[in-house]
């Protein structure tokens, strides 16, 4: 049974998400503070945890930032608090997904399900993933639009690879500069904009209506494409 | 007045008379001991003359040798009682008298202007440095140029002094006055913030002294500048202020509207977590699972309109959409009632009641009863279980005080203040109250005259202290802390 840690101050939001995932068949372990929460998370090894920010005792990205010292649980952060600066820092401290509150429950469970996936993939990834008419082949680095052929620069491949090996993660913009361009240009997010369009244009999606290619304003990509 | 004017300055006309009082008194003298040789005659007058110089300077000095010549010559050379001289000898000797007479004067005099300029100047010296470490002292500007104008009173012997300054929107006025002391002619010294003329000094010598000295006037033209430095600190002061004061609002509200974010939407998280839960049709949910949701959606629906209710009330008194119907009012009875309402939530501790006549107060029944019942929320909510609250009302200083105690955590005098701030909680970890209680019964009980503070009870807790004043009584100041 998939062990989910449900963080949060407010005793009636612990209750709905406890009879909620409960019914959905997981396992739930709660905790009221920052503190019960990297106890639970040492001791129990949860699959995952949903964390809200605004704890009594330890910010929520603190806890973040501590269980990343002894855990690789994956984290969805979901907080009221709307920022793109509170969504940037939790993502940067370790956080792998951003849920704000109020949400619904069918998102957090699509979001929930998305990143188990990632954390435990039933088969390794296949090197060939397909979306509608667009093919593309990780391990020969070649992508094919119906019987087009699509040519990508050195960056564009690096940025699509980092996008479609993380499906439905939000990217942040400073782990994508990082990731393609390198650590030198952690600050440079124009880059990115003028790269995803050029990706964009040549894959056949558009900014307005992403069905590969989803911009989180001020925080970062992700990569919506479902696999078949 | 206008014939001592035509007969000229005050202070020549007082070394005159010096003068004249010092020839006559040693002619007095030298002509009743009458000394057998003349020399014990002309050592009197000597005398004298030392005497006008060091009480009245030189021109007394001067006044008293001649009159003192004339008298020897008249009362001791031969033929005494007249002014002739007979013999020659005695003309020398009163020539040789009159030119020591005027030396010893004018050095006497002169030696004791001397001393006195050094006196003055080190005094100058004082207050001028005095005024430097007021003006440095950060001390209320008004308080630093009160204390100038004393100063200044006191170091010149003026009979009045003024300062008069413009800093900002603020006029400043200080004034001190010597009573009964006939007033001469007033002298303003500018005073000069860069090229701006921003006030000035006036000071007004005692008649008697005949108008005021050049160093006088130096020292009060130093003075202006003292308090030109004062006017600016004070002008950098209140920048800085405001710059801080500015930067403390924003603060402030930042705080205010995440606290309302965080506040409004952590209940509508919990409904719609649920309420998306019951919806979803590929679970099917279990009677009991289902209870616990909708019961959540229930209590989540009475906290959101707790809340709602309680911004909208802030919202109005701050508004002052609020106006209280004032009545003679009973604050007794108002607590009253409000222990009979809340019964069954204070069974979770002790309630003793100290009500002591008091007279009636001209508040808004109900929303005393708003107050009171917030106030006593508080109590409950951080009180331990089965902890004492005390409630007292009594006849106070021109008011009627009632005091709500408890044996919670109590409340550090830092904080004391700012738990009247909407959406503040003293205690991060107590969450369930809405954090606007207390700024609400501090906006009803200003609209009301009266005032509100936390204090420290003698039993660790935390004592309420509300004071509202009675019909004819003044508002009360809320004094705030800084």
């Amino acid at each position: 049974m998939t062990k989910i840690l449900v963080v949060d101050d407010e005793p009636q939001i612990r209750r709905a998400l406890r009879t909620s995932l409960e019914a959905h068949g997981y396992e739930v372990r709660t905790a009221a503070n920052g503190t019960e929460a990297i106890e639970a998370a040492a001791d129990a090894s949860p699959d995952l945890m949903l964390l809200d920010l605004g704890l009594p005792d330890i910010d929520g990205r603190s806890v973040i930032e501590r269980i990343r010292g002894f855990s690789e649980v994956p984290v969805i952060v979901v907080s009221v608090r709307d920022l793109q600066a509170d969504k940037v820092a939790a993502l940067d401290a370790g956080a792998d997904d951003y849920v704000t509150k109020p949400f619904a429950m069918e998102e957090l469970l699509a979001r929930l399900r998305a990143t188990l996936r990632r954390s435990h993939p039933e088969d390794p990834a296949p090197p060939v993933r397909r979306v509608g008419d667009l093919e593309i082949d990780l391990s020969r680095r070649l992508v094919t639009l119906g019987a087009e052929r699509i040519h990508l620069t050195k960056t564009e491949w690096g940025l699509l690879e980092a996008l479609v090996t993380n499906p439905g993660k939000l990217l942040t913009h400073q782990w994508l500069l990082r990731r393609v361009w390198g650590p030198g240009y952690a600050e440079e997010s124009h880059y990115l904009r003028v790269y995803v369009r050029a990706l964009r244009r040549k894959l056949g999606d558009a900014a307005a209506a992403p069905r590969l290619i989803l911009t989180e304003p001020g925080v970062g990509y992700r990569w919506i494409a479902e696999d078949p | 007045m206008s014939a001592w004017h035509r007969f000229g300055n005050p202070s020549r006309v007082r070394s005159a008379l010096v003068g004249i009082a010092a020839a006559s008194l040693s002619t007095g003298l030298a002509v009743t001991v009458h000394p057998a040789p003349a020399l014990g005659a002309v050592a009197i007058y000597l005398l004298g003359v030392v005497g006008a110089a060091t009480l009245g300077g030189a021109a007394a000095g001067v006044v008293a040798s001649l009159l003192s010549f004339l008298s020897l010559n008249y009362f001791f050379t031969f033929p005494r009682y007249t002014f002739r001289v007979a013999s020659a000898d005695d003309i020398v000797s009163l020539c040789v008298f009159l030119i020591v007479a005027v030396i010893v004067g004018s050095l006497v005099s002169r030696a004791l202007a001397e001393g006195a300029r050094a006196a003055r100047s080190e005094r100058e010296a004082r207050l001028l440095s005095y005024f430097a470490t007021k003006v440095m002292s950060g001390h209320a500007l008004g308080r630093v140029l009160d204390d100038f104008t004393g100063s200044l009173l006191e170091a010149l012997g003026l009979a009045r002094c003024e300062i008069h300054a413009r800093a900002g929107e603020d006029v400043l006025d200080a004034r001190r006055v010597r009573e009964g002391v006939a007033e001469g002619g007033a002298i303003t010294i500018p005073i000069r913030v860069g090229s701006e003329e921003v006030g000035a000094i006036t000071a007004v010598p005692p008649f008697s002294a005949g108008g005021l000295l050049e160093e006088d006037r130096r020292l009060l033209e130093q003075s202006a500048k003292q308090v030109a430095i004062a006017l600016e600190r004070a002008g950098l002061d209140a920048q800085v202020v405001r710059a801080r004061t500015e930067v403390e609002i924003n603060q402030a509200r930042a705080a205010l509207f995440s606290s309302v974010t965080h506040d409004l939407r952590t209940p509508l998280a919990s409904i719609k977590a649920a309420v998306t839960t019951l919806l979803q049709e590929d679970v099917t949910l279990d009677e009991e699972p289902r209870r616990e949701l909708l019961t959540t959606v229930l209590e989540e629906t009475d906290r959101l309109n707790r809340l709602l209710g309680n911004l909208l009330d802030l919202a109005k008194v701050r508004a002052g959409a609020l106006v209280p119907a004032k009545e003679p009012t009973a604050v007794d009875e108002v607590v009253e009632s409000v222990l009979h309402r809340m019964a069954d939530r204070l069974a979770a501790v002790r309630v003793r009641t100290l009500l002591r006549d008091a007279p009636e107060v001209p508040v808004d029944p109900v929303q005393l009863d708003q107050v009171v019942t917030n106030l006593l929320e508080n109590a409950i909510r951080f009180s331990p279980a089965g902890g004492e609250v005390v409630i007292s009302v009594a006849p106070w200083q021109g008011a009627v005080q009632l005091r709500i105690t408890d044996q919670g955590p109590g409340i550090v005098p830092e904080e004391r203040e700012r738990v009247f701030q909407a959406f503040y909680r003293g205690d991060a970890k107590e969450r369930s109250g809405s954090g606007l209680g207390l700024a609400i019964a501090r906006a009803i009980v200003l609209a009301h005259g009266g005032r509100i503070r936390i204090e420290g009870a003698p039993s660790g807790g935390t004592a309420v202290v509300l004071e509202l004043p009675l019909a004819d009584a003044a508002p009360l100041p809320q004094e705030t802390a800084s």
